[in-house]
């Protein structure tokens, strides 16, 4: 069999050729005093790199692969979901291509950094599992949610929050943090980070953190919205999913309400079930942390719910988490 | 969906390809006994030739044991500390050598396939990506050397062992078994000028061992 149409070589040779084109967008980042880490090219003079690897604010170094130093200042950082924006003192010409469509449990992932001057580092795994099962708590270990946010009570300690996740069983090798996983066409699914949790190896999936990106980029941190809510996943019957005019499983039934908060102030009663605010639907607590990010902070918002069976909206003014 | 099933159709299409390349490996893997604890992998690199490590050959005379279970014994020709290699003369007539890459194109990225007998299990695969081409430091007159690094699986008893590209190639003899994930490799071209500096020496010329200079001017 010619190597033209072996299969085997055929894949090895794109992925050859997805590591050269994502790692022209994979920058090492100099802010520490331990080897340096990873970065992307997210826009011509910004690079999104892991918030831990960033421990100083100034003298951060970028290498570019072609193997030039350039200087950078710190645009933002945000501990929350482990991402930190750089400013580069001179432009670039390649910047990171996100991947548009959906990333797929099983697919091939590659993981890149360029934690030396030496060229890109690659290793190859798949998509291990997508979502949020895992929270982070801020002065503790790591902890498995068996059970999605806000549905259980934990520790005393405060809960970090709990941002979606792409887990992959490709090897983080040091310095791999904040940069890309890939996928076969070279196009970014995640950005690397083992900040959060160690000994699992972990990415932030692209449309989120470049979500994140933009509101560091403009306001230097992303805001967290705040409710003042416990609440519970409750399936959603086939009758209350046609009074709500959409096909939704679950909704978010409220067991608690703190008093003075945003969400008691805006006239949310324990009993109601959340299924929407600003417009998207709500159906797990990892989808209400996101839509209360950003924007809607300070906002009066409209949120959906469900009250006595049928559709209600409430107006609530978001708050800030601190 | 129609997409979902021609992918599946071409996943179909690597388990040939995925098979005949290690049958064809398999052929010239053999495993280096030194009568000590463990042993190692080594690869049919010529006639009556078979490339190994240098810690795997710990002994001058040592057993090799080739594909079909014979065991025979085997001396070591040459050895070369420095890039970990010793080459050994054994009776392994009618054992095809493994063809070799140019391992100065090794990209990272691209697969690679690890074979040996680790632990003592024979003829096991494992498979990754090239890592990065590092350089690193050696004590000998190179000073140092280029090394590939990758993220198969290897563990004791892949020493000596063929890392293979996707075209069947043998690109570097696994070397420093760092454990679990991550492996190095002695690139094939230095494996290459070492035998062939070798083979120099043998046939009469008086130049030093070891050197990579084949051609007598």
């Amino acid at each position: 069999m010619s190597n033209d149409n072996n299969p085997l070589v055929v894949l090895s040779n794109a992925m050859a050729d997805a590591v050269e084109r994502a790692g022209s967008a994979t920058v090492m980042v100099n802010a520490r005093r331990r080897m340096p880490a990873s970065g992307v090219l997210y826009a011509p003079s910004l690079v999104l790199t892991a918030d831990h690897v960033v421990e100083t604010d100034d003298e951060i170094k970028v290498g570019l692969p072609n193997g030039e130093e350039v200087s950078a200042t710190l645009a933002g950082r945000d501990p929350g979901s482990d991402l930190a924006l750089l400013r580069l003192a001179s432009s670039v010409s390649e910047t990171a291509t996100p991947v548009t469509g959906e990333t797929r449990v099983g697919q091939l992932a590659l993981a890149l950094g360029r934690p030396s001057s030496s060229g890109i580092q690659a290793s190859l795994g798949i998509v291990s599992a997508i979502g949020s099962a895992v929270r982070v708590i801020r002065e503790g270990g790591p902890e498995h949610a068996g059970h999605p946010w806000g549905r259980h009570r934990h520790k005393g300690k405060t809960s970090q929050v709990a941002e979606q996740f792409i887990r992959t069983d490709a090897i983080p090798y040091p310095g791999f943090s904040g940069g890309p996983l890939i996928d076969a066409n070279g196009h970014i699914i995640g950005l690397n980070t083992s900040g959060l949790v160690r000994g699992m190896s972990l990415a932030i999936p692209v449309a989120r953190a470049w979500q994140i990106a933009a509101s560091l980029d403009q306001h230097g941190s992303v805001k967290r919205g705040y409710l003042g809510i416990r609440s519970q996943p409750v399936p959603l019957t086939a009758d209350l999913q046609s009074a709500l005019g959409r096909e939704q499983a679950t909704g978010l039934l409220l067991i608690w309400v703190e008093e003075g908060s945003p969400a008691a102030k805006g006239g949310l009663l324990v009993g109601d079930t959340l299924v929407g605010l600003a417009g998207d639907p709500v159906s797990d607590p990892e989808e209400l942390q996101i839509s209360l990010s950003g924007d809607v902070v300070g906002q009066p918002t409209e949120i959906e719910v469900l009250r006595g069976g049928k559709p209600a909206t409430v107006t609530v003014t978001i708050g800030e988490r601190n | 969906m129609s997409t979902k099933y021609a992918k599946s159709l071409m996943l179909d299409k690597f388990t040939p390809s995925f098979s005949d390349l290690v049958r064809r490996i398999q052929q010239s893997l053999v495993m280096v006994k030194n009568g000590h604890q463990g042993a190692g992998a080594g690869v049919v690199w010529g006639e009556s030739l078979i490339l190994t490590n240098n810690h795997v050959a710990m002994d001058d005379r040592l057993q090799v044991i080739l594909p079909n279970g014979h065991e025979v014994k085997a001396i070591v020709l040459a050895r070369d500390p420095e890039i970990d290699l010793a080459l050994l003369s054994a009776e392994v007539n009618g054992i095809p050598p493994l063809p070799f890459a140019d391992s100065r194109r090794v990209r990272s990225g691209e697969i690679v396939l690890a074979f040996g007998h680790p632990l003592g299990q024979r003829n096991v695969v494992t498979m990754g990506v090239v890592s990065s081409m590092d350089t690193v430091q050696t004590n000998g007159n190179r000073k140092s050397i280029s090394i590939i690094r990758s993220d198969v699986v290897l563990l004791p008893g892949n020493s000596g062992g063929p890392l293979v590209n996707a075209a069947g190639e043998v690109v570097g003899i696994n070397t420093l078994v760092v454990g679990g994930d991550q492996g190095y490799a002695i690139p094939a071209h230095l494996a290459d000028g070492f035998v062939n500096g070798q083979r120099a020496f043998r046939n009469g010329d008086s130049r030093k061992t070891g050197v990579p200079n084949p051609d007598l001017i």
